[in-house]
């Protein structure tokens, strides 16, 4: 029976396609806006996690503050082995400014040792970064971000040139690849110097020591972070004193806000949703008052008030997935328009897809109910007589 | 097989109080062709929408094939309009973004007759009432003629016992009201009771029996060899 409800309703939906397409539009804006800020939110998202994944999810921070000096200098090597280290190196950072067309530029200053190229997984585009020799000797040379040549030696060779970090020379050995910006601020404006340097450019350093840290696989992360956790909390009476977290943590907690943050906007979003369903509303009421007639017909002609009240509850939902469908499209495009002109690559997934369906046929059933109840209520000899 | 006693039909609007019907008590058999005359306001419409089960009546008591209709709540009264009254209207009432032959099929499809049964049947109809090639047409590419034999067929679908029709060929000219009473006439022949209202004398003179109202009362009710001596 369903099926000739269905059939009655789609017939009259056709019969007035001119109206139904006109009252789809709420539902259109409202789908479409939801459907692609969530695909922009979860594009953003999948960007984000690609990011942090790229400077490699073996990654374990550890930041220390040891103002006692308690903690050997050599503790990494120590439990190198036993917590199944394959590579590390402190970190001593600052920054220095430099004046490019009479404004001032910030710089970070990261001094690390020769494996830092390795634990952040560091691609050079040219060049080399830092070696043993420079790091055991002490030498001035230099790794730059990818955005600093342009900086700060335009139309220059910038492999061999000289850079001065607070005032001393240094020889550009190399210069990494493009890296975009993350939690650790922007990738593409450091340098990296032999870490001793630091610790004499930046005495205070800050009072956390900071340390990078690859394990020998994903699996055994955990293992890893236990031993190193075990080994500092001997040295290290309190637990204040160490923090250590990985590079897998760090993504879940963003993933976690930035799923919350689409969310968010999403939710926002969908009072669009709700604004076209009361058009909807409004529209079949319009509707319902103007085919009084028709009702008045159906029922003389043996209609009951449920088989009025699923005919325009039906109509409801089918102009409403309509819209979902028209929404889906725009959304789609939009999508489309979006990847061209930015750096998103925004996905419309089958789950946009069946989210759309399910909000417009919602939408229909919420907001169709009330004027097909209008509608089953008429009186029929009243509705016949309606001009 | 109609049987109305003492029924009366009040409006009310504000103040205003219209007894549109006052007391009426009359008998229809099975296979008559009443005509109800009377002037403008006298309450023939206000009757046809009681016996055709559109309306309830104010006190009094309807009993329509044994079946007390003040007893009868909306949904019920739907199935019994569907399946024992065929209506013809003054102004064809025909939904006019349907065919001719969805307008036919309507009240099959409310009474749930599987969809090649129904449209076999509207065929046959409208084959029937001379419209076997207009079966797709719009009602507005059919004329006043043609739009009220589709009513008519429309009103056959579900083989009611009764046909009503308020005012059939009022909004007809002459020759095609000439038309329009033959077939109700025909159907009648074949065993339909028939019930027309009419101001017209000339289209009453169709029936066999004509009931005079005046001012919601029965004022003569006369078998057709009593009017035209
Ligand atoms: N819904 C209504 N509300 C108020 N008065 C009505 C209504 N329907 C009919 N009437 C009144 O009842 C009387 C009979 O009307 P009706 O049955 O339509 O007469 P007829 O069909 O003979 O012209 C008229 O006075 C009319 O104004
Ligand atoms: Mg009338």
């Amino acid at each position: 029976m369903f099926k000739e409800y269905f059939a009655i309703a789609f017939r009259s939906v056709v019969a007035h396609k001119i109206r139904a397409l006109l009252t789809t539009l709420g539902v259109v804006i409202g789908v479409a806006s939801v459907i692609l800020l969530m695909s922009l939110g979860n594009s953003a998202r999948t960007e984000a996690a690609n990011q942090i994944r790229s400077i490699g999810s073996n990654l374990i921070y550890v930041s220390i503050s040891d103002r006692q000096g308690a903690l050997p200098a050599t503790w990494l090597s120590e439990i190198q082995e036993k917590a199944q280290i394959s590579a590390f190196s402190e970190m001593v950072s600052g920054t220095a400014s430099y004046q490019v067309d009479g404004s001032n530029v910030d710089v970070s200053i990261s001094g690390v040792n020769q494996y830092y190229g390795f634990v952040s997984n560091l691609s050079m585009t040219h060049g080399r970064f830092l070696n043993e020799f420079d790091v055991d000797n002490n030498l001035p040379a230099v790794v730059l971000g990818s955005k600093i040549p342009d900086l700060l030696f335009p139309n220059q060779g910038v492999l061999g040139n000289t850079l001065y970090i607070k005032g001393m020379p240094f020889t550009v050995v190399g210069i990494v690849e493009e890296r975009g910006t993350n939690f650790s601020g922007d990738n593409d404006m450091m340098i990296y110097i032999p870490i001793d340097y630091t610790r004499t450019m930046f005495p205070m350093g800050g009072r956390f020591k900071t340390f990078y840290i690859t394990a020998e696989s994903e699996e055994n992360i955990d293992l890893t972070m236990s031993r190193v956790t075990s080994y500092l909390s001997n040295y290290l009476p309190s637990s204040n004193q160490y923090r250590i977290f990985s590079q897998s943590q760090i993504l879940g907690v963003l993933d976690t806000l930035m799923a919350l943050l689409t969310t968010l906007l999403s939710g926002i979003a969908s009072i669009s949703l709700i604004v076209g369903g009361i058009g909807i509303m409004n529209i079949m009421l319009v509707t319902v008052r103007e085919r009084t007639r028709e009702i008045g017909i159906r029922k003389a002609l043996g209609a009951r008030r449920q088989q009025i009240l699923v005919q325009f509850l039906i109509e409801a939902v089918i102009i409403t997935t309509l819209g979902g469908i028209i929404g889906l499209t725009v959304s789609y495009i939009g999508a489309q328009i979006i990847t061209s002109i930015t750096d998103f690559n925004v996905v419309l997934g089958w789950d946009a897809v069946l989210l759309s369906l399910v909000f417009s046929i919602t939408i229909g059933v919420i907001f169709g109910i009330y004027p097909a109840m209008q509608a089953s209520k008429l009186e029929p000899v009243e509705a016949l007589r309606f001009e | 097989m109609i049987n109305i006693q003492e029924v009366t039909k009040r409006y009310e609007m504000g103040s205003n109080i219209v007894m549109a019907l006052d007391g009426i008590t009359l008998d229809i058999h099975e296979g008559e062709f009443v005509a109800i005359v009377g002037p403008s306001g006298s309450g023939k419409s206000t009757l046809m929408n009681i016996i055709g089960c559109l309306d309830i009546v104010t006190s009094g008591t309807y009993v329509l094939n044994q079946i007390p209709i003040q007893e009868y709540d909306q949904d019920e009264l739907a199935d019994i309009r569907n399946q024992q009254i065929g209506f013809i209207f003054q102004q064809f009432n025909l939904l006019p973004s349907f065919t001719a032959i969805e307008n036919v099929m309507m009240p099959m499809t409310y009474a749930k007759v599987a969809k090649k049964q129904r449209e076999l049947k509207a065929a046959q109809l409208l084959q029937t009432v001379g419209l076997g090639d207009r079966m797709d047409h719009k009602p507005t590419e059919l004329s006043g003629g043609q739009q009220q034999r589709v009513s008519i067929a429309r009103a056959l679908a579900n083989d009611p016992a009764i046909i009503l029709a308020d005012e059939p060929t009022g909004a007809l000219d002459s020759k095609t009201g000439k038309e329009v009473l033959t077939l109700l006439k025909t159907l009648n022949s074949n065993g339909k009771t028939v019930i027309v209202i009419t101001h017209d004398q000339e289209v009453a003179r169709f029936a066999n029996r004509v009931i005079t109202l005046k001012d919601g009362r029965v004022a003569s009710d006369l078998a057709k060899e009593e009017v035209y001596v």
